[in-house]
């Protein structure tokens, strides 16, 4: 894409969360917290009627939104609010803004606003995000 | 009515003492939990960030609850994650990790009721050069519900 400041990102859409993926980064994780895994769990701590994604997995969402709207880039910084939780089964879509091009004689460096947010709800990450682009 | 104050803990060392290394196989198996394509190059996907700081620092989830005298079977909840990295990070190449907690604060909150927002700062380093391949700030939240 063209980064060119107000651009916006073409998004990443996850139609229904996988509870499967969240068995498997459990594993990644080292982490087996039942919120996770158990929906029973999630009810008996009231914090709702399906296991909760991973906040990992939200944010890899994001840069996996920012990696293919930007080929051949890489990641220099990112940071992310957890605003709130996503739920197994839950549609979920990534989004991002460019709000600063900064051009270098290596390459590109874009800036962009960047979350996660939930159809049924609203916003479950937000953050920003910078990415360099190496000159071919 | 004053709030007690929050455990010392403030920097209180993370740091792991094992080589951690991420495996080919198992950032193909991640990325394809994804649903996205491993890089050619030999990098991790940029997750591993987060994966990687976590399972190798010095301490588990629950154990780092535990040194903020928190029971993690109340749940801890992810505040906040930040990184800057200085180089990808490789597969099949061992790193280590460094780390300490930054601060725990006592707070009210309209949501949770007391709570203490606990930072903790992780970094991957190189052991072969000692390098620091990225720094990660993450906050979550102690929800300190027998306070309220």
């Amino acid at each position: 894409m063209s980064a060119t400041v107000g651009s916006k990102l073409i998004p990443i859409r996850i139609d229904a969360i996988s509870t499967e993926t969240m068995k498997d980064w459990a594993v990644f994780l080292r982490d087996p917290n039942p919120i996770h895994l158990d929906v029973d769990v999630v009810k008996a701590k009231g914090l709702g009627d399906a296991v909760i994604n991973q906040g990992p997995i939200n944010v890899a969402y994001v840069m996996n939104m920012l990696l293919a709207n930007f080929p051949g880039a890489h990641i220099e910084t990112m940071s992310s609010r957890f605003t709130d939780n996503a739920y197994g089964g839950e549609a979920v879509e990534t989004f991002g803004t460019v709000i600063e091009v900064e051009n270098t004689a290596a390459g590109q460096r874009v800036s962009c606003e960047v979350g996660l947010t939930a159809d049924a709800r609203s916003f479950v990450i937000s953050g920003t995000a910078t990415v360099f682009i190496p000159k071919p | 009515m004053e709030l007690p104050s929050p455990p010392d803990v403030a920097g209180t060392s993370l740091s792991g003492s094992e080589p951690y290394m991420i495996t080919a196989d198992e950032n193909r198996a991640l990325c394809a939990s994804l649903g996205v394509t491993p890089a050619a190059d030999g990098s991790a996907h940029p997750i591993y960030y987060y994966v990687a700081t976590q399972v190798a620092m010095g301490s588990t989830v629950a154990g780092l609850c535990e040194i903020c005298e928190f029971d993690v079977e109340v749940g801890p909840m992810m505040a906040g994650s930040s990184v800057d990295f200085s180089s990808a990070i490789l597969t099949d190449h061992p790193y280590l990790v460094e780390g300490e907690i930054i601060s725990i604060v006592r707070k009210k909150s309209r949501k949770l009721g007391v709570m203490d927002l606990m930072e903790y700062q992780l970094r991957l380093v190189d052991p072969d050069n000692k390098t620091i391949v990225l720094s990660t700030t993450n906050s979550w939240v102690l929800p300190r519900r027998e306070l309220a």
